[in-house]
């Protein structure tokens, strides 16, 4: 029997002593792939920045500026096409999430044939390289194309062609990325319950209402991931605004590329790099807010 | 408070019929309990009162009014779903207030009506609570709130407490009860847990494949079953098949009197209503199994044919295994062509088997 009060226990020796020793196995296992994006990715991020802020000096030294900077925001051309570059990616995302939305309501709650063939197609285009999709465009849409062709066959007359104008990229871009938005939709629709819509029906709700309060609020983050993975990819597309868009104002792709290689100009291409990756991280911090979000739920 | 008539409703789910021409009145203030195994229809028949599926034949009216056109939305049902369907982006409030709010109701009249429905369900003081801070009885308390807030003419529950342990379950549906009770709301409840039937319905409808085996009181159901499938579902009974022949019920190893014409019969008898005694000598079966629940104790008797009966004994301590006894049947019943042909309150003792029958039957 120990003494009441004042006797200290003795921590029991735990068994096996190696449960209380912090392995390192699953940090060498992610080792390799941070080192890879520390190399690729981050390294030349902070390279970027680096050299645009600190450049080579008239006494062979180096110096902080922010010369190109307030070149880029003072120059009308580029900021035309920083300009055409946010409307493409806003009027893309809008056009996504309209387009979308109906098609993944339709996937998961119709049952049958045809909703698996709509899935099929609706999938189709991420098998379709961009620049297929490019020439296809031209084809069809494009001056005297397909559709220009089937309207003189019936005595209308031509279509305006978005070919060459700002909708062109628009009209391609939509068109690539709507697999990835539909997969995303139809996923964070999955997670809404046949009862809980039956539920919301069974108390009054008609099908608007059922789509307002009880299935947008539930795939919010859902919408939110897509459309962050969409607009990374489209603010810093390259080929469809390169091959359908008009030739000014451009979208940032096309405009580094033709600084770097036609102009000849790197330090201003990677200033151009340095703005566009700071708008795309904007729409990061969106998705890892929202990931993080439905971690800690 | 209402009522409802439904008549000759069957639903056709392609060639298969999951409902086949049903049809019952449930009066005012009525908790009527289907009951049945998976697949005999009884959620399809509740989802086509509550509006969700839409019956290929046939008629259902609330107080007179045909609703069989009326989309969910807009009969006067509210139904209590197994899996909660609760709405986790919002509170306990909101769950319970949404369909008030689109109602358009006043602010005030619907706090002061969640309030009063949280209260009534015993969960006062937790309308803030996000939904999956609450245990799983709780998510089913809020999702009777839920119906019972819009005040519906039907109730309608589809086996909610299926999710829940036995305790639990044991627990709400006293509850609900006496819910029912006090508000006198119509109630159908779906289940496949005999032991929820008999201890909440007013009436069981006992469905099996989609047709209606027999709609009766609980007692009814559970003393006198209308066939063999009600027999065997509700408690635990014993079916013994033979042939009735010169006014005797004739099995491998007893007969046992029967006013019938002669032909094939099932004989059911519940293990309380089939006393042992032991035999002095060769019995007409030998114990293979004792079972002590405490309360009572169940014996397995095994007959020379290889067929096991149930009997229900007050104690285990004079039984052994492979002991010689005899049956004597208290109340028991005959079945031919799924129905009844024979009852008998108080059996009479069964006369064993002539050795030759039993000497066939084991050849």
């Amino acid at each position: 029997m120990s003494a009441a009060g004042g006797a200290v226990q003795a921590q029991p020796e735990p068994l096996d002593e190696s449960e209380t020793r912090r392995r390192p196995y699953g940090l060498l296992l992610v080792a390799a792939p941070v080192l890879l994006v520390g190399w690729l990715v981050i390294w030349p991020i902070v390279s970027a920045v680096i050299r645009t802020l600190w450049q080579p000096a008239d006494d062979g030294g180096y110096e902080f500026t922010l010369e190109t900077y307030v070149f880029f925001f003072s120059d009308r051309y580029s900021l035309d096409n920083l300009t055409v570059t946010l409307w493409t990616t806003g009027m893309c995302a809008l056009f996504l999430l309209v387009i979308c939305l109906p098609i993944s309501l339709y996937l998961r709650f119709s049952v049958g044939r045809l909703p698996a063939y709509v899935q099929s197609l609706a999938i189709f285009p991420m098998f379709v390289p961009s620049i297929i999709l490019a020439y296809a465009f031209i084809r069809v849409l494009g001056p005297n194309g397909m559709v220009d062709i089937l309207l003189n066959a019936v005595g209308l007359p031509k279509i305006r062609t978005p070919y060459l104008t700002p909708w062109g990229p628009v009209i391609g871009l939509v068109w690539d990325n709507i697999p990835l938005t539909v997969l995303i939709l139809l996923s964070g629709l999955g997670n809404v319950s046949n009862q809980a819509i039956e539920a919301a029906r069974d108390v009054g709700a008609r099908w608007l209402q059922v789509l307002w309060y009880i299935i947008l609020p539930r795939i919010g983050n859902s919408i939110l991931v897509a459309l962050s993975f969409s607009v990374l990819g489209i603010f810093s597309s390259f080929t469809l605004p390169y091959v359908l868009g008009p030739a000014a104002p451009e979208m940032m792709g096309p405009f580094m590329q033709r600084t770097f290689r036609d102009v000849n100009d790197p330090q201003m291409a990677i200033t151009q790099a340095v703005i566009t990756f700071g708008f795309c991280i904007v729409f990061g911090l969106f998705y890892v807010r929202s990931v993080a979000r439905n971690r800690g739920k | 408070m209402a009522r409802l008539d439904i008549a000759n409703v069957t639903k056709l789910f392609g060639a298969t019929r999951a409902v086949d021409d049903f049809s019952i009145t449930v009066t005012d203030g009525e908790l009527v309990c289907l009951l049945g195994p998976s697949g005999s229809g009884k959620s399809t028949l509740l989802r086509m009162i509550g509006g969700f599926e839409k019956p290929t034949y046939g008629s259902m009216t609330i107080d007179g009014e045909e609703v069989i056109h009326l989309p969910p939305e807009k009969r006067p049902t509210g139904m209590v779903f197994q899996s909660h369907a609760l709405w986790s982006h919002m509170n306990v409030f909101k769950n319970i207030a949404f369909g008030l709010k689109l109602r358009r109701l006043p602010k005030a009249e619907i706090t002061q009506r969640v309030e009063a429905v949280l209260d009534l369900v015993g969960l006062k003081g937790f309308g803030e609570r996000l939904t999956h801070q609450l245990s799983g009885g709780q998510q089913q308390r809020v999702a009777l709130a839920r119906s019972l807030v819009l005040e519906p003419k039907i109730l309608l529950l589809d086996e909610p407490f299926a999710s829940l342990d036995q305790h639990l379950r044991e627990r709400l549906r006293e509850e609900v009860r006496d819910i029912q009770q006090r508000l006198k709301i119509t109630t159908l409840f779906v289940t496949h847990a005999q032991d929820e039937a008999l201890s909440v319905a007013d009436r069981i409808v006992v469905l099996r494949d989609g047709r209606t085996e027999q709609i009766a009181k609980p007692a009814e159901v559970y003393r006198t079953p209308a066939t063999p499938f009600v027999a065997g579902f509700i408690g635990q009974m014993n079916l013994i098949s033979g042939v009735v022949s010169e006014g005797e019920f004739g099995h491998s190893a007893f007969n046992v009197p029967v006013a019938v014409a002669d032909g094939p019969a099932t004989l059911a008898v519940r293990p309380e209503a089939l006393t042992l005694k032991p035999a002095s000598g060769v019995g007409m079966g030998h114990v293979h199994r004792v079972t002590d629940y405490g309360t009572h104790a169940m014996i397995d008797v095994e007959l020379p044919d290889g067929e096991r009966l149930k009997s229900m004994m007050p104690t285990a301590d004079e039984w052994s295994s492979m002991q010689q006894v005899d049956l004597v049947p208290g109340a028991f019943a005959l079945y031919r062509d799924n129905a009844a042909i024979y009852r008998a309150d108080v059996g009479t003792p069964p006369r064993k088997a002539p050795s030759r029958t039993r000497g066939t039957v084991n050849a």
